[in-house]
């Protein structure tokens, strides 16, 4: 019986020496849940949102500017400067997940206004999850006066644009995205032509280093083409992203120079091949208005 | 003969010494895993301070064995962007999860290696240990050079970030 007893307390000493061995082993922390961050630097990737949104209280100012093309006199008009698009947009981050905006193009002088919220967010970890979407919703108000005699009501100039942002980060530096989209005019030029075209939002972003990378987008559409003869090309994007601090630069390449989403998306009368090539940039900088 | 040398008295000395033996090995180790941890980088330029409440920390009294362990992705920022810079271009959480400090305390010094952003460096900074009922408090704070760890910082920004981060730890560990 006591040698029973000297017997397992032998034990209980052998094993508590054990534990004094792996003891740094009882300091590690269980793997917890982690909110997969910056799947892309910007809230765009270059035309097209990413899935990304300001965090809570933070204010967003965005300038773009698209240059003239390199088949339009290029040097004649200044490397295109003296022909540029501009954009401006400001928004901001309600919550972590809720975004509202508003933007103003030059192309067509189009105001808009947009909603983006965050539904799911990709996470690993303890409680994982393979993507994110993103919501986005918006509405645009062609300022531009017509040229066709006609007296149009206000709900003539207005187009939509909602979309559902499906994006992935895999590792560190690759992310890709893909966003069915669907972009509504009230008006079209025929009877015949469609008021509800189709598109896929395809893009992506490569890191090369911490604050450098690279990124790419194209958005086929369900409609090439209006009755009135118009013909329309799928848009693409290539482009650098370089983030410092607050800034987020973009510089890229493209075969659209409008900058509201219906103009770029449903209506880019720009064929690349035709040396149609626009140079632009946008920057964003952001504000922590609210701790 | 020999077998009556141990008494049925001494089996119980020995009996008692062991299981003693044995309940103080276990007793003597102190753990917690709610440890604040604190770092600041900022410069008169830029207010940067990030705060973890979830660091781990343990010490074995015994061998004076000393370990402190956060997870990058629990220090908390006041800024969602700073915050995101923080673990996406400056410690690389994704390839660096974690922090960690592993070593021995001794006459108000922690002696060992401290590991971050996936970086082992030989340090002896001061650390407090008070014993007060069953609970150890553990406190510290040190600076810790950013560069020595391979976290760059770009030219840009160089100015508003220290080359220092004033490193707080304050811990209560709990016998296990």
């Amino acid at each position: 019986m006591k040698w029973e007893s000297i017997f397992f307390g032998t034990l209980l000493s052998i094993t508590a020496l054990g534990q004094e061995d792996d003891l740094f082993a009882l300091m590690d922390i269980p793997e917890t849940t982690q909110i997969t961050y910056a799947t892309f630097k910007g809230t765009k990737i270059i035309n097209a949102q990413s899935n990304e949104t300001p965090g809570e209280g933070v204010l967003q100012y965005i300038i773009s500017h698209r240059f003239g093309s390199f088949s339009n006199d290029y040097f004649y008009n200044f490397l295109g400067l003296d022909n540029a698009q501009i954009r401006m947009q400001l928004d901001y981050g309600i919550t972590d997940r809720l975004n509202v905006g508003i933007g103003r193009s030059s192309y067509l002088k189009v105001a808009d206004g947009f909603v983006k919220y965050r539904l799911l967010r990709q996470k690993s970890g303890a409680e994982s999850f393979p993507f994110s979407l993103t919501l986005y919703s918006s509405v645009f108000y062609r300022g531009a006066r017509y040229t066709d005699g006609v007296d149009h009501y206000l709900s003539d100039r207005l187009a939509y644009h909602n979309q559902a942002i499906f994006a992935r980060k895999y590792g560190d530096k690759l992310s890709l995205l893909a966003a069915p989209s669907a972009v509504h005019w009230n008006l079209v030029p025929g009877s015949s032509d469609p008021n509800t075209t189709f598109h896929i939002q395809m893009g992506g972003r490569y890191k090369l280093t911490n604050r450098l990378a690279l990124t790419g987008e194209i958005c086929p559409s369900s409609n090439q083409e209006y009755s009135d003869g118009s013909r329309f090309y799928t848009p693409f994007a290539l482009g650098v992203d370089l983030e410092t601090g607050g800034h987020v630069f973009q510089f890229h390449l493209s075969n659209t120079n409008a900058m509201s989403d219906p103009l770029w998306m449903a209506q880019n009368p720009y064929n690349s091949w035709d040396g149609s090539l626009f140079l632009g940039f946008n920057i964003s900088r952001v504000f922590t208005v609210k701790d | 003969m020999k077998v009556h040398l141990i008494t049925n008295a001494m089996k119980k000395v020995l009996l008692l010494a062991f299981f003693t033996l044995a309940q103080q090995g276990i007793a003597q180790q102190y753990l917690t895993r709610e440890a604040t941890l604190s770092f600041d980088a900022g410069s008169p330029l830029e207010d940067i301070y990030a705060v973890s409440e979830s660091a781990s920390a343990v010490y074995d009294a015994a061998s004076g064995k000393l370990g402190v362990q956060v997870l990058m992705t629990s220090f908390q920022f006041k800024r969602a962007l700073m915050q995101e810079h923080f673990n996406e271009n400056y410690v690389e959480s994704e390839k660096f999860p974690k922090a960690q400090f592993t070593g021995t305390y001794e006459a108000g010094q922690a002696v060992g290696q401290l590991t971050i952003h996936g970086q082992t460096k030989d340090i002896a900074v001061p650390c407090e240990l008070l014993e007060t009922d069953g609970t150890l408090l553990l406190q510290a704070d040190f600076p810790v050079t950013i560069e020595d760890f391979g976290v760059s910082i770009p030219g840009a920004v160089s100015d508003k970030i220290s080359k220092e981060a004033k490193i707080t730890l304050r811990a209560t560990l709990k016998k296990r």
